[in-house]
């Protein structure tokens, strides 16, 4: 390609295009700053997508869309490598392919855009009829709605920052010998262009023999905490079992640590005995002999009630019987520390006791039991402790208690773990909102214990 | 419990181990699941398949073609529904035991052994039906010197490299109904761009090198001596024609019938044949050697495609 070809090639596809993408990047960076976001995302490729979403209160679709247009910008890219260096008869496949892609691209992103700008309008509390005109004229019609006035958002972007968040005490827990020690300094993921603290300053300890309740509203972080703790998920932070470091020793101390999951995850085909046998193969040293894995899994068909049903398929089972099978998957190890995600969801009262009292002669055992249940209240006799999670301002999991549970009452102020609950959830959630209160009277109050 | 007391220090159970609990697993589950009905399944479709196209299936140059193209076709059908749901319908079950030990790559090699089982099941099948519904196969053989084997093991390719595709596809999916919807996208890709049966523009003909059914094609005409059979096409389109008139003489249908008295049909069928030949379609032990080849490359890249894919459902959200 010769001077005068680039030359035209530039005037005729970059120029446009570029004139197009500074337009559309003036009209954004003013609509993201009357809704609250830094206008400078408007310039960054990708990154504007995904903001404009979050001005359209359309979160959700924007991620979606932020990836369509990454796709989207490479596709444009090599589509104008091919245009230029000319297409030769090898590189036509490949030419194809990226214009299928190109196409398809094209359709859903504008599906996507479509959708956002749907949700622009109506936070913009403007009629339908501008949403074609912003699929079509959008570096015309953006800058007209970044710089008049008569063009104001009804709901702003909410992005909390740090100091909206409650204090941290950033105190550690004494490691304790026999037992766990937890000490999370915080627990993050980038997401989406933001670092997102999942958890912060997390510090207990929780000797042997314990039951404890895991207890948080929706999205306070159980599962992150029960992740960190396991090290499934690690966190920066660390979890000490009887002296051992989880984290520095996690292959082998993951058979240590049991895990129950909410579903009731078995191979419904499989029939129970072979089950625990082939959870026993898995989970047991290599070097126990068949014949007493064979013998543990007698045992542990007998301590939960399920020799009865030994050669039933698991399909075949009811609920109580299939979630003391998921439960006695993991116990066949004989972990010391047993967690369990609401291992009473679809069980009834009668049936759910009776599961919580098995839990409870596993702690007696010298065990650590932590348990989720959102209906903790008809069996919190059986616990020792209660841990309470909540989600601060900032949306991020903080400890608002730890300790017994009578002391729990006092400390909230409430008689029920399910008022204790309410006390801390968000007031969009049907809460009182006083999550922050609690977290950083907690703070004060380990202080005052700890002197 | 001193079994207990071992677990602090003791080695657990390896890849080699757990590929045989899973073993046992995949076949208790053909037992008592549906999985055994991928066997009679596949003699179904192959007795289809040989009743519609068998009749001339190594017999002439157009019978291989389509017959070769229809069990090729036959062949990934088996494949891609023997495991295009075995890990997206158990993905959360992977997800737990993996927390709990499981190797990834014991899991996926429990998954070859037993899909190879199934695959070999089904080739061998489809060669029974094949004979019993009268197709005849060549005597003349490439690479092993056994009646059958040298197909056997190109059918077994064809429907294992698509197993392998199915299985990798069912890796990435989160759900059976995923898995299921993009399954009929790739049985397109594989009929249209197998580059034997349909003709593609010459530059688009590298990426036939992607399919599975391509290689399957091309190694099953070379097995079947694609180059030495009569074309019929030729001698049947000009027979349409055998009533047109010139001048108010029949000189088509007249060369037809003095071909035919003359006994030299066959000599005209072998020869518009000569013209037709496809240098891929050789019969040669290079041509089955490079097919064979594609196609294990392509389980290779497949299987390693699933375990990565595998060792990442610790990032699949609840």
């Amino acid at each position: 390609m010769d001077n005068s070809e680039l030359l035209f090639n530039i005037q005729s596809q970059l120029v446009p295009k570029l004139l197009n993408y500074v337009l559309l990047g003036i009209g954004y960076m003013k609509i993201f700053t009357k809704c609250g976001v830094k206008g400078f995302w408007a310039w960054i490729p990708v990154a504007r997508e995904y903001h404009i979403a979050l001005c359209a209160d359309r979160e959700k679709e924007g991620r979606t869309y932020t990836i369509l247009a990454a796709f989207g910008y490479a596709v444009s890219l090599v589509s104008y490598i091919l245009q230029n260096d000319g297409i030769s008869q090898a590189e036509l496949p490949v030419a194809m392919i990226v214009t299928l892609m190109a196409f398809t691209l094209f359709i859903t992103m504008l599906v996507y855009l479509t959708r956002i700008y749907n949700g622009l309008v109506k936070v913009f509390n403007r009629k339908k009829f501008w949403v074609p005109l912003l699929l079509v004229l959008d570096s015309i019609v953006a800058p007209i709605w970044g710089f008049s006035k008569k063009f104001q958002p009804t709901k702003k972007v909410v992005l909390e920052t740090e100091a909206d968040g409650a204090k941290v005490a950033g105190v550690d827990a004494a490691v304790v010998k026999d037992g766990l020690t937890v000490n999370i300094k915080d627990r993050t993921v980038i997401d989406f262009f933001r670092k997102r603290y999942l958890l912060k300053d997390i510090h207990m300890s929780i000797p042997k023999g314990h039951m404890v309740l895991l207890l948080g509203g929706s999205g306070a972080g159980k599962t992150t905490y029960v992740n960190a703790v396991t090290g499934y998920e690690k966190a920066d932070a660390s979890i000490v079992m009887d002296g051992r470091n989880v984290y520095a020793e996690y292959d082998r101390m993951k058979y240590k640590l049991g895990f129950v999951p909410q579903q009731d995850l078995m191979r419904s085909n499989d029939t129970v005995q072979l089950t625990l046998m082939d959870a026993a193969s898995l989970r047991l040293p290599s070097s126990v002999h068949r014949a007493e894995k064979r013998k543990r899994v007698q045992e542990v068909l007998e301590q939960f009630g399920l020799t009865a049903v030994k050669n039933s398929l698991v399909e075949k089972l009811s609920g109580g019987q299939r979630k003391r099978l998921s439960i006695a998957m993991e116990f066949i190890s004989d972990p010391d520390l047993f967690i369990l995600d609401e291992p009473d969801s679809g069980l009834d009262g009668v049936v759910a006791r009776s599961l919580f009292e098995k839990l409870r002669a596993i702690a007696d055992q010298g065990k650590i039991v932590i348990v989720i249940t959102h209906t903790p209240d008809r069996v919190i006799d059986l616990f020792d402790d209660v841990i309470v999670l909540a989600k601060d301002k900032t949306r991020t999991g903080r400890l608002a208690w730890y300790g017994p549970v009578q002391e729990a009452y006092a400390f909230f102020g409430k008689n029920s773990m399910e008022e204790i609950l309410l006390s801390i959830n968000q007031k969009e959630e049907g809460g009182e909102g006083r999550a922050n209160e609690f977290v950083e009277k907690y703070i004060d109050y380990t202080k005052r214990k700890v002197g | 419990m001193e079994y207990m007391e071992e677990v602090k220090v003791s080695r657990h159970t390896g890849r080699l181990a757990q590929m045989w609990i899973y073993l046992g697993k995949l076949f208790r589950m053909f037992i008592f699941q549906s999985d055994w009905k991928v066997l009679p399944m596949s003699a179904i479709i192959a007795g289809l398949v040989s009743f519609a196209v068998g009749r001339n299936m190594f017999k002439t140059m157009e019978g291989t073609a389509m017959g070769t193209f229809a069990l090729s076709c036959v062949c990934i059908w088996n494949g891609f529904f023997n495991s295009i749901q075995s890990v997206c319908r158990e993905r959360a079950i992977v997800k737990r035991e993996h927390r709990s030990g499981l190797h990834i790559t014991s899991y996926v090699a429990a998954h070859m052994i037993y899909q190879a089982v199934l695959c070999l099941g089904q080739a061998v099948i489809i060669i029974i039906v094949c004979n019993v519904m009268g197709v005849v196969f060549p005597t003349k053989y490439l690479t092993f010197p056994v009646p059958y084997l040298d197909f056997v093991i190109s059918l077994f390719l064809t429907t294992y490299a698509a197993d392998m595709l199915a299985l990798f596809i069912s890796s990435v999916s989160r759900t059976t109904t995923g898995a299921m919807t993009v399954m009929p996208f790739l049985l397109i890709i594989q009929l249209v761009f197998s580059g034997g049966f349909f003709d593609l523009p010459q530059n688009v003909m590298p990426l036939t090198n992607l399919t599975i059914s391509k290689w399957g094609l091309t190694v099953l005409c070379s097995q079947g001596d694609y180059n030495s059979l009569p074309m019929t096409s030729v001698w049947n389109n000009v027979l349409k024609m055998k009533d047109v008139e010139i001048e108010g003489e029949k000189p088509i249908l007249e060369l037809m019938v003095k071909i035919e008295k003359d006994g030299r049909k066959e000599e005209v069928l072998m020869k518009t044949a000569a013209y037709n030949q496809k240098e891929e379609y050789r019969f040669d032990p290079a041509v089955v050697n490079e097919c064979w080849g594609w196609l294990a490359l392509w389980i290779v890249v497949y299987v390693l495609l699933t375990v990565i894919s595998l060792e990442m459902i610790d990032r699949d959200k609840r």
